[in-house]
């Protein structure tokens, strides 16, 4: 396993590409994050400096950095992709790779990244909540929400696995990993009832919620008696949502192991 | 002798088009076994196969008497057509990563480059490299952690004629020292230069197999010219040990079996009463041999 990982970073530590968009997703989480609590809201009481403390800081961020995941999938499609076009792949598997090192390098691999993405959103938002909260006020309140980014970046870069393991071409594959949320709505247009909430993209994008919308919505407990939200505002819980989550990612691998152990390679 | 690599009955189809059909080998150790076919008569399928790139529609095969696993290629240097590396890595980058997946000593590296003749462009990018550095860079990978068994797919294609000769005098080089080679070319000239075995392809078909002299005929011809040559094409019929007599417009060309050379033959003439104009060896054609097998 350690070999394993050994050989993906030596594939990306030489690799600008990966470094430019890597470095750029993370130099912008905390200029964008800044930046939103620089919004001056004319007439309303709305101090938006809240947006740095704890323990909103966690929902915020994470909700924030979810929008830069896709660019972390975005890595994830092309380094697969160069193992097929370079092809690396099949010169691993002559030179003593089975296909399932292949599909655990590239899951360890993903493992990693996320990791690293959660720590360092771990680190600026303690260090937004510290410089601006009152020292009376949890840290770890909603810290939760940090874990759960995790899971959401190893979800979507479990689904660019897939699709690059499936289209194998580059440019293709960012533009259908790009294009999958829109596509899944289509989708979604013709299946009845509550399962369109059970659609993988829309269940991982639902990982990191809305801030703004969750404030909104009444917290279901303490609604009175007989009264109900309306069904379309009625969302899955997110406990609920963070287990489908698992399963998708889960079976992902599967399908992708499956896909590269049952075809010649070419 | 030890049989590295068995293949049995091995069969292969791409849709509609029969690529291997029930092929059966045994190459054993210190051979160097030239598989050789016209373009798609199934060589680099068969390499494929052995290789577990590519899976057979039924037949099996063994390494080194065990069922096919990642540990045994790991033992096998193999080179299968294209070079396949990270274009924005350096030639030290790329091999120093296969050191890692074949669990091999990193010092390897500066050992092969050299053996290649690419260490002084050890540190240049992958995509700077022309086809034919390319081709010795997966050659040099194919050649670390110094495997008993190569596998290679037209090993000098794209290469120069320096660069070809310099492949194949590390090829010959490398079976003086007894290691075992599997090469797959259509070059008759590098198969015949290269190889003490030989199998002949054809649409998938092994046509036939066994060492080189048996199977291309690689007997040295005799020919010989008299001022007479319809009295010496009856005088030749009477010597023992002439054989296969192919009469041409201006001389004979005959076999003589083994111990006997051209002086044997000059004498019997002789003694006949004919006195050869002229008389000399010549290497069997090779590419007529060849051709006659295929078509």
């Amino acid at each position: 396993m350690l070999n394993l990982l050994k050989i993906e970073f030596k594939k990306i530590i030489p690799y600008t590409t990966f470094w430019v968009i890597f470095g750029l997703v993370f130099a912008l989480i905390p200029v964008v994050f800044y930046g939103i609590g620089q919004f001056e809201l004319q007439g309303a009481p709305i101090d938006m400096k809240n947006t740095y403390r704890f323990p909103g800081v966690w929902n915020n961020l994470t909700y924030l950095a979810s929008w830069f995941n896709l660019l972390i999938g975005m890595v994830i499609v092309i380094l697969v992709c160069n193992e097929f076009s370079f092809k690396t792949f099949r010169q691993h598997v002559i030179d003593g790779q089975s296909k399932s090192d292949f599909v655990i390098s590239k899951i360890l691999l993903m493992v990693c990244m996320a990791l690293f993405s959660t720590i360092y959103l771990l680190i600026i938002g303690a260090l937004f909540g510290l410089a601006t909260t009152d020292s009376n006020v949890s840290f770890t309140e909603n810290i939760h929400f940090v874990g759960i980014y995790f899971i959401q970046a190893l979800g979507y870069m479990s689904v660019a696995l897939i699709i690059a393991t499936l289209i194998r071409s580059t440019a293709l594959s960012i533009i259908i990993f790009m294009l999958s949320i829109l596509i899944e709505s289509i989708i979604q247009a013709f299946v009845p009832g509550n399962i369109e909430k059970y659609f993988p993209m829309e269940i991982i994008a639902n990982l990191t919620p809305n801030p703004l919308i969750s404030n909104m919505m009444p917290d279901p407990s303490q609604l009175p008696p007989g009264a109900q939200i309306p069904p379309m505002f009625e969302s899955i819980p997110l406990s609920t949502t963070v287990i489908v989550a698992c399963v998708y990612i889960l079976v992902i691998w599967g399908v992708t192991y499956f896909m590269l152990t049952k075809k010649d390679i070419k | 002798m030890t049989a590295i690599l068995n293949i049995n009955g091995i069969s292969k189809s791409y849709k509609k088009v029969k690529a291997l059909n029930n092929l059966s080998l045994q190459i054993n150790q210190g051979e160097v076994y030239g598989i050789l076919g016209p373009n798609g008569s199934g060589k680099t399928t068969t390499l494929g196969i052995i290789l577990d790139v590519l899976k057979p529609d039924s037949g099996n095969y063994s390494w080194f008497g065990n069922s096919p696993n990642k540990e045994s290629r790991k033992k096998i240097g193999s080179l299968l057509e294209t070079p396949n590396f990270y274009p924005y890595l350096t030639a030290r980058q790329n091999l120093s990563l296969v050191c890692k997946i074949k669990q091999v000593e990193e010092s390897e590296v500066d050992r092969v480059l050299t053996v290649v003749n690419l260490i002084e462009r050890a540190n240049s990018k992958f995509k700077t490299f022309s086809l034919g550095m390319k081709q010795r860079l997966a050659l040099g990978s194919a050649l670390l952690g110094n495997p008993d068994v190569l596998v290679l797919d037209e090993p000098t294609n794209g290469l120069d004629p320096q660069g070809i000769a310099e492949v194949r005098t590390i090829i010959k080089g490398l079976a003086a020292q007894g290691k075992t080679i599997i090469m797959a070319s259509h070059i008759l000239d590098e198969v015949e230069k290269i190889c003490s075995h030989v199998a002949v392809l054809k649409q998938g078909n092994l046509l036939t197999f066994g060492p080189i002299q048996a199977v291309l005929n690689k007997q040295e011809q005799v020919y010989v010219a008299a001022d007479d040559m319809e009295m010496l094409k009856l005088v030749l019929a009477q010597i023992e040990g002439v054989s296969n007599i192919k009469p041409s417009t201006s001389k004979v060309y005959l076999l003589l079996e083994q111990g006997k050379d051209s002086a044997y033959l000059n004498k019997a003439l002789f003694e006949k009463g004919i006195i050869a104009t002229e008389l000399g060896m010549q290497k069997s054609d090779l590419e007529a041999n060849f051709l006659a097998l295929v078509n």
